[in-house]
């Protein structure tokens, strides 16, 4: 959306749409059931979508409106139907292990959107209205925080989540910052949760038959 | 001849392979194809060479796969190692089978993965787009992790899961860093002055890329190809990965994977460069490569088995080389190119060497490998042969490459800087031979019942082959490859003419 002016209405609701997001991704921070991840997961995706559609529909992009309609059929639909069915095949009803208590990982959370905004605002403020930045940022903030789970928490479910938010944190700073971003990296991009996701799912089954758990906390002989 | 033509068939010669390996099912056919198709592809990237050397720089399929001197001369590495590994690879793999380490299926697994790794390794650096070249590099990461786990075990499968989840979190970064980069180039107010994502278009409009996020961007780059390049700290899968999986996988890791992504970060180095002068990226790579080094040598001296001492000493290289970079100039830029050629030269004898200790030994710590000159004497000379080669004792091209590096650091007057890297070199020296001293020449363990002697030629000739080539490039490097590197030089720095 940067270098589009577009009508008050419009900024209003993708206001709401980022927070939205922000507000998806201190979901994931602060539960501890997997399914609710997912969930999570699934609605921050349909938020992006929803977001993309109407940038597309504003900016009269074709290409906009492709992406926006691979993301709502691989983001979420595709990926969190078959993350949940795994769990209902492999009859994971398990909590999520945390190294951290909940309120110290919210609380990591702000501070990482902070961070994100303190440097978005220094890269590109001066060349972009505050809708982008608060977008933006929120769209750094969401990378961080997939790094932040990933290292926080120890099952192989929440590692492809963790992932996966730092690919929707991509894909949201990209439309909303250079919207006229080439179709083929959407595309590339996209394609490339797919694969991800698959080879890391059928990789956590081999270690589901070989260690008999989805939990990461007994990878730890190779060391040094 | 047609150049289309000749790319194309040079893709789809390993991509038929490897599905024919699925298909067929016939354990000596599907060698020896692997085999046919890599010496085919070795040839073809000696051609490749050629017709870039010759046209320049070689364009095609509008623009979307461009292939210029650094392309064609990593695509050459590639090729090699692929060769290499594919040869060994016969004799490691049947030998696998004998033991029972690995079951048909997975035999068949590792084959078909093994020719899509490669094909992958052989695509990436003609790509122009650079977020698909970064795509690219996360299918050889996918290709990869299914080899580490070639052999399913406990340990194999927990190398695979660091391995894809660690680099995978890395190439988004990157991938964050290119739209960053595509960005500098589209601030609304100053035009369209980057229409495409291809380092060409950028490496021709990087004077007018935003210098600010040009500089955060590129930053994110390093760290996240870096996570593929294996600098500290973000090495942390790479012992785990190239120790767990099977030697021949381990060569191809280390000597050619590890090249395609520096090839990456150099393209963002040339752009940066242009950019914002060639100070700031050159004093990154120093810094992660002084401190990767300091990690790397530090690794070495703890390691207790073989192939993780190895991949130590492949962090070590590619810190080695990182640092030839950031040093720039004539000599630290050749030198480095000389030593990514060198290293891809030597890393496979020595992972090959192990291989053999694995199947001979039946374990991988250095201290119950003991007397490998008594049991297996070919192998063991071999190995020695490339552990002074991979040291950097002279007449390897591993010396002339970190002679030059040094002496570019004594020409730009960071002398505690050169102090720093040859007190590390020599620790990596000293406590690499010693560790290799023992395996060789050690006392073999009375209760060792093994047979003696080496295995099939195919286990020794593809150690026999490179250390030879590294030997003659030792005291003799032929007028076109010095012509080809200085070539190579040019395209990074641009400035230096």
């Amino acid at each position: 959306m940067l270098g589009y002016s577009m009508p008050l209405y419009i900024y209003v609701i993708e206001d709401l749409l980022v927070s939205l997001v922000l507000l998806s991704s201190f979901v994931m921070l602060s539960s501890r059931w997997i399914s609710f991840y997912i969930h999570a997961y699934g609605f921050q995706s349909f938020l992006i979508f929803v977001l993309t559609l109407i940038l597309g529909i504003e900016a009269q992009s074709v290409d906009l409106y492709l992406v926006a309609f691979l993301t709502l059929f691989v983001r979420t639909i595709f990926v969190p139907y078959i993350l949940l069915k795994m769990i209902k095949k492999f009859n994971i009803k398990e909590e999520v292990k945390l190294t951290l208590k909940i309120p110290f990982s919210i609380i990591s959370g702000v501070v990482l959107t902070v961070f994100a905004y303190f440097l978005i605002y220094r890269l590109i403020s001066p060349f972009s209205s505050k809708i982008v930045v608060n977008a933006s940022s929120i769209a750094l903030s969401l990378i961080f925080v997939g790094f932040f789970m990933i290292i926080s928490r120890f099952t192989t479910i929440t590692h492809i989540l963790g992932l996966l938010v730092i690919e929707n944190g991509i894909f949201l700073l990209s439309v909303v910052v250079v919207p006229t971003l080439p179709l083929i990296v959407e595309l590339v991009v996209l394609f490339d949760i797919l694969v991800t996701v698959t080879a890391m799912l059928i990789l956590s089954m081999f270690m589901k038959i070989q260690t008999g758990s989805f939990s990461t906390t007994m990878l730890n002989r190779l060391v040094g | 001849m047609n150049m289309k033509l000749f790319i194309v068939i040079f893709l789809i010669i390993p991509l038929f392979v490897s599905l024919s390996s699925f298909i067929l099912k016939n354990k000596r056919f599907v060698e020896y194809a692997s085999l046919f198709s890599s010496s085919l592809d070795l040839a073809g990237a000696f051609i490749i060479l050629y017709f870039s050397i010759t046209l320049k720089t070689v364009s095609i399929f509008n623009g979307a796969i461009v292939i210029d001197k650094f392309s064609s001369y990593i695509i050459l590495l590639v090729g090699i190692v692929y060769f290499l590994s594919s040869m060994y690879g016969i004799s490691y793999m049947r030998l696998a089978i004998e033991d029972e380490q690995i079951t048909d299926g997975e035999f068949f697994r590792y084959y078909f993965f093994l020719n899509l790794f490669a094909l992958s390794m052989l695509v990436a650096p003609m790509i122009n787009n650079m977020a698909v070249y970064l795509i690219d590099i996360e299918l050889t990461t996918i290709t990869s992790a299914f080899l580490v786990i070639a052999e399913v075990t406990e340990k194999s499968i927990e190398a695979a899961w660091k391995y894809i989840v660690i680099v995978s979190a890395g190439i988004s970064l990157a991938l964050l860093g290119t739209v960053l980069f595509y960005l500098s180039g589209n601030i609304p107010g100053s035009g369209n002055i980057a229409t495409s994502m291809d380092w060409t278009n950028l490496s021709l409009n990087a004077v007018y890329l935003n210098k600010d996020i040009v500089r955060f961007a590129f930053v994110l780059i390093v760290i996240g190809l870096g996570t593929k390049v294996g600098f500290a700290p973000m090495h942390t899968w790479l012992p785990d990965a190239h120790s767990e999986a099977p030697s021949p996988i381990s060569s191809m890791l280390s000597a050619s994977l590890l090249n395609t992504a520096m090839y990456g970060i150099m393209r963002y180095f040339n752009i940066t460069g242009k950019n914002l002068g060639f100070n700031f990226p050159q004093t990154i790579m120093i810094i992660i490569g002084l401190f990767s080094l300091f990690i790397g040598v530090m690794g070495i001296i703890n390691q207790k088995t073989t192939k993780r001492l190895f991949a130590y000493s492949s962090i070590e290289h590619m810190s080695i080389i990182s640092l030839g970079f950031g040093l720039g100039g004539i000599f630290g830029t050749f030198g480095a190119l000389l030593q990514m050629l060198g290293h891809s030269l030597i890393k496979p004898v020595m992972f090959f060497g192990s291989g053999n200790f694995l199947h001979k030994y039946k374990t991988k710590d250095i201290k119950k490998i003991k007397g490998a000159f008594y049991v297996m004497p070919k192998t063991a000379f071999l190995f020695s042969a490339g552990v002074l080669a991979l040291i950097g004792a002279p007449p390897s091209i591993i010396f002339i490459g970190e002679f030059l590096i040094i002496l570019q650091s004594l020409k730009n007057g960071y002398y505690w800087m050169t102090v720093l890297l040859i007190s590390l070199l020599i620790a990596a020296f000293v406590s690499l031979l010693s560790k290799t001293g023992s395996i060789v020449f050690g006392k073999a363990d009375e209760n060792f019942n093994e047979e003696r002697g080496d295995f099939s030629p195919f286990s020794y000739v593809p150690m026999l082959l490179p250390l030879a080539a590294s030997l003659i490039l030792g005291f003799y490097i032929p007028s076109g490859l010095h012509n080809l590197l200085i070539g190579i030089v040019h395209i990074i720095n641009f400035k230096i003419k």
